[in-house]
């Protein structure tokens, strides 16, 4: 293995594998990185086996080869260099010289034929989809995902490809994101749950363009492979039944409010520096129709607080209350100026939703508290 | 190490009798008993210090007490009224320091180390609060100082009543040192007969027992005792404000084994317990049963439930279950049934197996006793013999004060297992059934 690489463009392909990297592992290889001459480039491929991520760093080869070297290093290393040309040459079997300007490394790597294989892209996509529409949608709902493994289910994202349809749902016990966004090309429908974790990554992948990505379901739907020009990111799903959750979504209500989201959450924030003494939880309290507001409201031991939003409201008057934590989640994290919230009373679960009408839909379920 | 006896224990004088003897100038100088009538079961709460003098003390049958003191005034628990009192009092600690343990109805731990500079030493802080207690209250206390929680409470009931006792820093051994062992904490009945064994009398001979042999005896007890004879603590003044449980008991008026009688008392019970919990907006993690039999020996038995409640019936089948293996073949005196593990306010669960239903016939239950009172609405199951009464002691008032379980008097006036409290046991300690209580 003989090569040469711009600096800049190995740092940034280091910078998205590694992500994939496993800090902690039984298997020492996955600590590392497997460098591949491939297709006139170099293939930097990194796995944790629940995902896996190769980038194709431009570069001109001399001849083909392949190492994998620690991960951690390797980017440290790379990415303190000058932005200059770097030489890369495997030496003595095992290990990677590189040059670059007046510095020389030799780093000491593990065997190729060690790294575990990942699939790769190549066959037909089962759908394709806008990466700026996938990326915001990811941003606006993965969160919503549990991250305990007591339901080891609700940690992943449930994928539902119907049509030209796609429908992402994420979920923990108190609370559920749910959107729908176009794909550009019909299936039949197929429902996947890939780990929110893998989505996470993916969105880092992903840029703020129409250009599509593609998404291939392996055959045993076992794995889905996510391809955008450059990169490649493989994910193991997760196995089991997602909840219903349609049956959870009200259907009716009768309380419609419609507010500033930064307002709201500039509201939740401060009384959540109050909640945050005891159980977390803010109420909101709904004026009545013709009084045009929301109080966010807080009460623990260290003291409390509250603050008025500017809102218009239909149908009744009535408090509700919140873990702050969800109710900044979804303030935060969905790109909206207004939201609509729709809610029945205390003890039903709340809906919120951007005021545009776009498909989104957030449920959290509310506090008990002592009336 | 502290260099000032910056720990106080502050205890109410015979707290209850105090308070009816404060109302009533006709009972001043006059043996009373709190607990209940002379011809009931169930024990004596508090004696004040006249019917001590008959020999009188808490935890004694009333009868007993009737049988020694002919002439003392029984009178009933009024615990609304003592919890007033106690709040009172509170407030007036709370005036020194912010770090205000409270560990019972009557007694509390204050740690007044960062108060010196605006009060004075300890000695001159314990001074002042007797003084501002007696005026707004007429109500007196016993105060204890010392460097650590042990030996304060120690202190404070030694010179009763009206008594301040201040340990010096590197005296606590030799303070302890003469005094019976049966003052020391955790040191109850079973303890005092394995220790008069190795000829144990005082804290002293205590503190002169080489570790070896009383960790053999006692285990881990023992190596706590080694240190406490010496008057070592490493325990903190930890106020809370958080209610810590919540426990209902019910003495029934004939011993019992009919397991009808005992499962619907349970039952009984455990609607008081939910109705509470859910007054207070809580729910509970475990579920604790306690049984007294005629012989007085006592039994308790817990369990974590799978996810905490407020609702009766969870409650009521542990219990059950819980109970079943300790009545069997007993004749029954008491049964109680507490709540333990209280969480903050439910969040409500998206895919919960819990029917919400539960809850709102539990709620709509609860509005409709408020409305009509709490007799208005009764489980068929309960219909019929007096039983065990959920109402009996208002479960629909919220939860307040702190550690309600264990300071408000029990139901029954029968509390003995209540009332023998280790100071500072916020759940920390177990509450020896055999210590003798000092209400």
């Amino acid at each position: 293995m003989n090569l040469s690489v711009i600096q800049e463009n190995l740092a940034r392909g280091l910078s998205v594998v590694s992500h994939a990297v496993s800090s902690r592992s039984t298997l020492p290889v996955l600590a590392n990185v497997l460098l591949r001459t491939e297709d006139a480039g170099l293939k930097l491929t990194a796995t944790n086996l629940e995902i896996g991520i190769t980038y194709w760093v431009p570069g001109k080869i001399e001849t083909d080869g392949a190492i994998t070297v620690p991960a951690r290093l390797l980017t440290d290393v790379v990415n303190s260099l000058p932005n200059e040309r770097i030489d890369l040459e495997l030496s003595g079997g095992d290990r990677l010289h590189l040059r670059c300007g007046r510095y020389e490394t030799h780093l000491r790597g593990i065997d190729a034929d060690e790294f575990p294989a990942i699939a790769a892209a190549g066959e037909r996509p089962t759908t394709r989809v806008s990466q700026k529409v996938l990326k915001r949608a990811l941003s606006e709902i993965a969160f919503a995902a549990a991250s305990d493994e007591a339901r080891p289910i609700l940690t992943g994202v449930l994928t539902r490809l119907e049509g030209d349809r796609i429908t992402l749902a994420a979920a923990d016990n108190y609370r559920i994101a749910i959107t729908t966004i176009p794909g550009l090309d019909a299936v039949e429908e197929t429902s996947v749950v890939v780990p929110a974790r893998s989505y996470a990554e993916l969105a880092r992948v992903l840029v703020d363009t129409d250009d599509p990505i593609e998404i291939i379901l392996s055959a045993q739907k076992s794995q889905v492979l996510f391809h955008v020009e450059g990169v490649d990111l493989v994910s193991r799903l997760i196995e089991g039944q997602f909840p219903n959750y349609q049956q959870v979504l009200p259907t009716s209500h009768a309380t419609r409010v419609e507010l500033d989201r930064e307002d709201l959450l500039k509201a939740v924030r401060l009384a959540a520096y109050i909640a945050s003494a005891s159980a977390n939880i803010v109420k909101l309290q709904v004026a009545p129709e013709g009084a045009p507001q929301v109080t966010v409201a807080a009460a623990a031991d260290v003291g409390d607080h509250q603050g008025v939003v500017d809102a218009t409201v239909e149908g009744d008057g009535t408090t509700i209350a919140f873990n702050a934590k969800y109710l900044g989640d979804v303030l935060q994290n969905v790109d909206a100026d207004r939201f609509v919230i729709e809610l029945n009373g205390p003890l039903s679960p709340g809906v919120f939703r951007p005021a545009d009408g776009r498909d989104y839909t957030h449920v959290v379920m509310p506090v008990r508290t002592a009336s | 190490m502290r260099t000032s006896p910056t720990i106080l224990h502050v205890d109410l004088d015979a707290f209850f009798a105090a308070v009816e003897q404060r109302d009533r100038p006709e009972l001043r100088g006059r043996p009373v008993i709190v607990g209940g009538d002379s011809r009931a079961r169930g024990v004596v709460s508090t004696a004040s210090y006249e019917a001590r003098a008959f020999g009188v003390h808490s935890a004694m049958p009333l009868r007993t007490a009737a049988g020694l003191c002919p002439d003392g005034v029984f009178l009933p628990v009024d615990g609304a009224k003592y919890r007033r009192e106690s709040r009172r009092v509170m407030e007036i600690l709370g005036r020194y320091t912010p770090l205000v343990e409270q560990v019972s109805i009557d007694e509390a731990f204050l740690d007044v180390a960062g108060s010196e500079k605006l009060f004075g030493p300890p000695a001159e802080i314990a001074r002042r609060l007797k003084a501002e207690v007696r005026d707004e209250t007429g109500l007196t206390v016993s105060v204890g100082a010392a460097t650590t929680k042990l030996v304060a409470k120690v202190a404070s009931d030694l010179r009763k009543p009206d008594g301040l006792v201040v340990v010096a820093p590197g005296t606590e051994a030799a303070f302890l040192a003469p005094l019976a062992i049966r003052r020391l904490w955790g040191v109850g009945e079973q303890t005092r007969l394995i220790l008069a064994e190795h000829g144990v009398r005082t804290i002293g001979d205590l503190a002169a027992l080489p570790l070896d042999v009383l960790v053999r005896r006692l285990g881990a007890h023992g190596a706590a005792l080694h240190d406490r004879a010496r008057g070592i603590d490493p325990s903190l003044v930890t106020p809370e404000t958080a209610a810590k449980s919540v426990s209902h008991e019910h003495t029934f008026d004939v011993d019992t084994a009919d397991p009808e009688v005992i499962e619907r008392t349970l039952l009984a019970l455990a609607e008081g317990v939910a109705a509470r919990l859910r007054a207070g907006g809580v729910r509970a993690s475990t579920v604790q049963v306690k049984v007294r039999d005629s012989a007085f020996h006592t039994s308790t038995r817990q369990r974590t439930l799978p996810e905490p409640t407020d609702l009766a019936d969870p409650i009521f089948r542990t219990a059950l279950d819980l109970a079943r293996p300790e009545v069997r073949g007993r004749r029954v005196r008491l049964l109680g049934v507490g709540a333990h593990g209280l969480g903050e306010p439910a969040q409500l669960d998206l895919f919960g197996e819990e029917d919400p239903r539960r809850h709102r016939a539990a709620e709509a239950q609860d509005a409709i006793r408020r409305k009509y009172g709490t007799h208005a609405l009764t489980r068929a199951r309960l219909l019929g013999d007096p039983l065990a009464d959920p109402g009996g002691r208002d479960p629909l008032q919220p939860l307040e004060g702190r550690r309600v379980g264990r300071a408000l008097p029990a139901g029954g006036p029968d509390d003995r297992g209540r009332a023998g409290r280790p100071p500072g046991a916020g759940g920390r300690t177990p509450a020896p059934d055999d210590d003798p209580p000092t209400p």
